[in-house]
């Protein structure tokens, strides 16, 4: 699995623009990854916090090797949110990750990203973005292993899989983050900073359940799919990706980076990850085509 | 009146009130519901295809207004409908239970009133298999079964002359439902009373989040 | 350009098709017995026999049928999917109502005469993607997504050639449409992969004497006193805690009606008023049916908008004007 890549996927938590530029500036010197999607997925009302440091974060990625892919927003709404991104989509010489339809669109005709966030769920899909120039196709969370293998057999495009950090599961209009603190969105006074993580969303009964991030609703677990990838390398699934927590995301890179090299088992891989994750709960459901939220497979004997 | 009272359907409120007030036997029941079911069989067999997607279910229906029960099994090809004591429920591996008043029921099944309506209201409550609730509700709202006119058509040649007999028992049943009320508040009933005693307590407890010892968040440390 | 809004409703099953059309539907939608399209409940939906008679009646009453393939098709067995789409343009229906591009693809390339609309489900919530659909399928109409406000829906009619299509009455998504795995995150079954949402194959219901608790898988998504309206446990209408306090934190259990805005959907240059609720009995719809008719053929005279009456039978019995106004969000 030397040749599987690691990516680092966009983050889709509200940052501190310091703590997001230096975030980066890190990964690009130290993570072991071969790719970094970079930009505002979840709401365009927190890009400008940080817009100004990504010229600086681009230069640092590329000198350090690092392929650049600049993301875009996952639901569009507004004529601002369509100019920003149609100003992403028309950047010359990056390559850009489409997160609504809106966005392939414009990027019809050139190599392009489609990200987790288009349903990409079978072959005629995935041909037919493939045609239109559509490379590397983030699969969307939910599909499970015969799936992507049913997939990866038609397309001779990069495939990726999100094998760590929350699961993004739904966007909205509304911002529960707001609701939370009892705030409109509209002057929601950026709360969503407050959980770098996102916020823990319990059950009535005190269970923790989901994770609330502004307008996103994403899995209380870690998706944590370190066991799953030498049967997805062999699928053809190309690029596994790392999605950002505030761990210490070069030790977790490192560590996936190890067991794909063969230099690390999966117990091993688990110590690490799951120290660097504040011990939670990780799970790999959707990949049996189970419930998301359970565990599966080889990890599921680790003694949990 | 005996043969007036033959053909009355099975569940006019005379006979209900006087199953309410003592215990009657419920085998003269039997071969009344029996041939309902047949008739509705007959009638609209497309029931019994959605309720295909279902393995092998049966159904406890509580007419929450009654002394006893309905036992549905929607087989195919022997559709069974009995009725059934209170103290039998627990014998009974019901895939799922609805319970309601009687009146509710009738309408359920005959699709003038809105299942789900009735159960955001709460009239209606299910336990089980809900799964099988839905498929039911969905099977008999999409099959156009008129009650009257189903159980009539079982009762063959006397049909005609009884349908004006049965639209007047539907009528006092209606009103009659009044009086039911007050005898299910007395005795009938005694789960949904002890229920209704305890809805003060509840209430209370309704949204005690703080009380409850939250689960363990974060995993326990892997045992090696 | 006050057209009289067209009105396009549920149904369930054959029951329901002539209740809508007796009530006054200009269309009936519907979908397959499979997991074809999102609403694929235990003991819903047609049969191709079905479809074909619902058709006839529909058309001998001036209205028509359109059939909602509106899933997406499983990597590696398409067929379900396909022979949907050609059974609807064998049948005679007057749209396929679709969502997965692959699938709006093959409808496009192999029935070119068949109409096509875009699924809620397909989450098109700019002109870009609109236009998306429209030039690469030939799409005649999109149903937006129900996360826009009136004046966005106004601004988009005005960048746009291509019908649209609102809800105006039922359940309601607070999440973007297409776009949401909190169903299959608990329960292993999702509208995009399986058409249910929050499927009742995983709901139970629980007497605990002091409270009624509703759980979705193994979780509880709320719990009622006896005496509280009750609502089905659908995920994103649950009762959860964050920063120590319980709350209806997605959305209320209410049900959208947005009648009273009628004049201004027209005025929006809206085409169409969709009904939610396939998988309500046929007494609802034919009380909301008859209802909107009413509302509809008012709006159109200029007249004010009648009184509906349809609370009790709105979910939890609240009712809302969910995203068309700013202040939902």
């Amino acid at each position: 699995m030397k040749t599987s890549k690691l990516t680092l996927g966009p983050n889709l938590f509200n940052w501190k623009a310091e703590t997001w530029r230096d975030f980066y500036f890190r990964m690009a010197d130290e993570a072991p990854v071969d790719s970094v999607y970079l930009g505002e997925v979840v709401c365009s009302k927190r890009s400008p916090f940080y817009a100004q440091y990504i010229p600086d974060i681009i230069e640092r990625l590329e000198a350090a090797g690092k392929e650049v892919i600049l993301s875009t927003l996952a639901l569009i709404m507004t004529k601002r949110e369509m100019e920003s991104v149609r100003e992403i989509a028309e950047a010359e010489g990056y390559m850009v990750e489409a997160n609504d339809i809106s966005a392939a669109a414009l990027l019809e005709g050139r190599p392009h990203a489609i990200g987790p966030f288009i349903n990409v769920y079978n072959e005629g899909t995935l041909a037919y973005l493939t045609r239109k120039g559509a490379t590397r196709i983030t699969l969307p969370v939910e599909l499970e292993s015969k799936s992507i293998e049913a997939l990866a057999k038609s397309t001779s495009a990069e495939l990726e899989v999100q094998i760590y950090g929350r699961l993004p599961l739904a966007i909205s209009a509304r911002c529960y983050h707001a609701r939370t603190h009892q705030l409109s969105k509209d002057n929601c006074q950026f709360v969503c900073d407050r959980d770098p993580d996102g916020l823990d969303l319990d059950t009535l009964d005190g269970e923790p359940f989901l994770a609330v991030n502004g307008v996103q609703t994403m899995s209380y677990t870690y998706c944590n799919l370190s066991a799953e990838m030498e049967a997805m390398a062999k699928m053809g699934v190309s690029h596994f990706r790392l999605s950002p927590h505030s761990g210490d995301m070069v030790k977790i890179a490192q560590a996936y980076r190890d067991l794909l090299d063969g230099k690390s088992g999966i117990a091993e891989t688990e110590d690490i990850i799951s120290e660097q994750s504040d011990d939670m709960p990780f799970s790999n459901g959707y990949f049996y085509g189970k419930e998301g939220v359970v565990t599966e497979g080889e990890r599921a004997e680790l003694g949990e | 009146m005996s043969r007036t009272s033959s053909m009355t359907p099975p569940l006019t409120p005379v006979l209900l009130a006087g199953m309410a007030v003592r215990p009657l036997p419920l085998a003269p029941l039997q071969p009344i519901l029996k041939g309902a079911m047949n008739a509705i069989a007959n009638r609209h067999p497309d029931v019994f295809e959605r309720l295909s997607c279902l393995d092998d279910p049966v159904f406890l229906i509580d007419p929450t207004d009654l002394p006893f029960m309905f036992l549905l099994t929607p087989d195919p090809l022997m559709p069974e409908l009995k009725a059934v004591r209170g103290e039998e429920e627990e014998a009974i591996n019901a895939t799922a239970t609805i319970r309601g008043p009687l009146l509710k029921l009738i309408e359920l099944l005959e699709g003038e009133t809105d299942g789900d309506a009735l159960f955001f209201a709460r009239d209606l409550v299910v336990e089980g298999d809900t799964e099988a609730v839905v498929a039911l509700r969905n099977a008999v709202d999409g099959a156009e079964i008129n009650v009257m006119e189903d159980v009539l058509s079982f009762l063959g040649p006397f049909a005609r002359p009884a349908g004006g007999v049965a639209k007047s028992a539907i009528s006092l049943m209606a009103r009659a439902a009044n009086d039911l009320e007050m005898l299910r508040a007395a005795a009938i009933s005694p789960a949904l009373r002890q229920s209704e005693i305890q809805a003060a307590k509840l209430k209370k407890l309704n949204e005690k989040v703080d009380g409850i010892s939250r689960q363990s968040r974060r995993k326990r440390v892997r045992e090696n | 350009m006050t057209n009289k809004l067209e009105l396009v409703c549920p149904a369930g099953t054959p029951a329901s098709l002539h209740a809508a059309v007796d009530a006054g539907a200009d269309v009936v939608y519907l979908g397959f017995r499979d997991e074809t399209n999102a609403r694929n409940f235990p003991g819903l939906n047609f049969n191709r026999k079905e479809l074909a008679e619902g058709l006839e009646y529909a058309h001998a009453n001036d209205a028509e049928v359109y059939v909602a393939i509106n899933t997406f098709p499983e990597a590696g067995n398409p067929e379900p999917w396909k022979k949907a789409v050609d059974d609807a343009a064998k049948i005679g229906v007057d749209a396929v109502i679709l969502a997965d591009i692959g699938l709006a693809d093959y409808a496009a390339q192999t029935h070119p005469d068949l109409r096509r609309h875009l699924s809620v489900q397909a989450s098109a919530s700019n002109p870009e993607a609109i236009k998306f659909y429209r030039e690469a399928f030939g799409v005649q109409r999109v149903v937006l997504p129900r996360v826009l406000t009136l004046p966005e829906i106004s601004a988009l009619n005005k960048e746009i050639d291509v019908e649209t299509e609102v809800f105006v009455f039922g359940g309601l998504c607070v999440m973007a449409e297409g776009r949401c795995a909190l169903s299959s995150y608990a329960t292993g079954e999702s509208p995009n992969m399986t058409g249910v949402c929050s499927p009742a194959s995983h709901v139970r219901y629980e007497d605990e004497g002091d409270r009624m608790v509703s759980r979705l898988g193994d979780f509880t998504i709320n719990a009622f006193a006896p005496d509280e309206k009750a609502g089905y446990p659908t995920l994103c209408k649950g009762r959860f805690v964050t920063e120590g306090r319980a709350s209806y934190l997605f959305e209320e259990p209410t049900s959208l009606n947005a009648a009273a805005m009628l004049p201004e959907l027209m005025e929006a240059g809206v085409t169409a008023l969709k009904i939610e609720g396939r998988q309500r009995g046929r007494a609802y719809i034919a009380q909301v049916v008859s209802a909107f008719r009413k509302a509809v053929d008012a709006a159109a005279e200029g007249l004010p908008i009648p009184q509906l009456n349809l609370d009790s039978i709105t979910e939890g019995q609240q009712k809302t004007s969910g995203a068309y106004e700013k202040t939902w969000r």
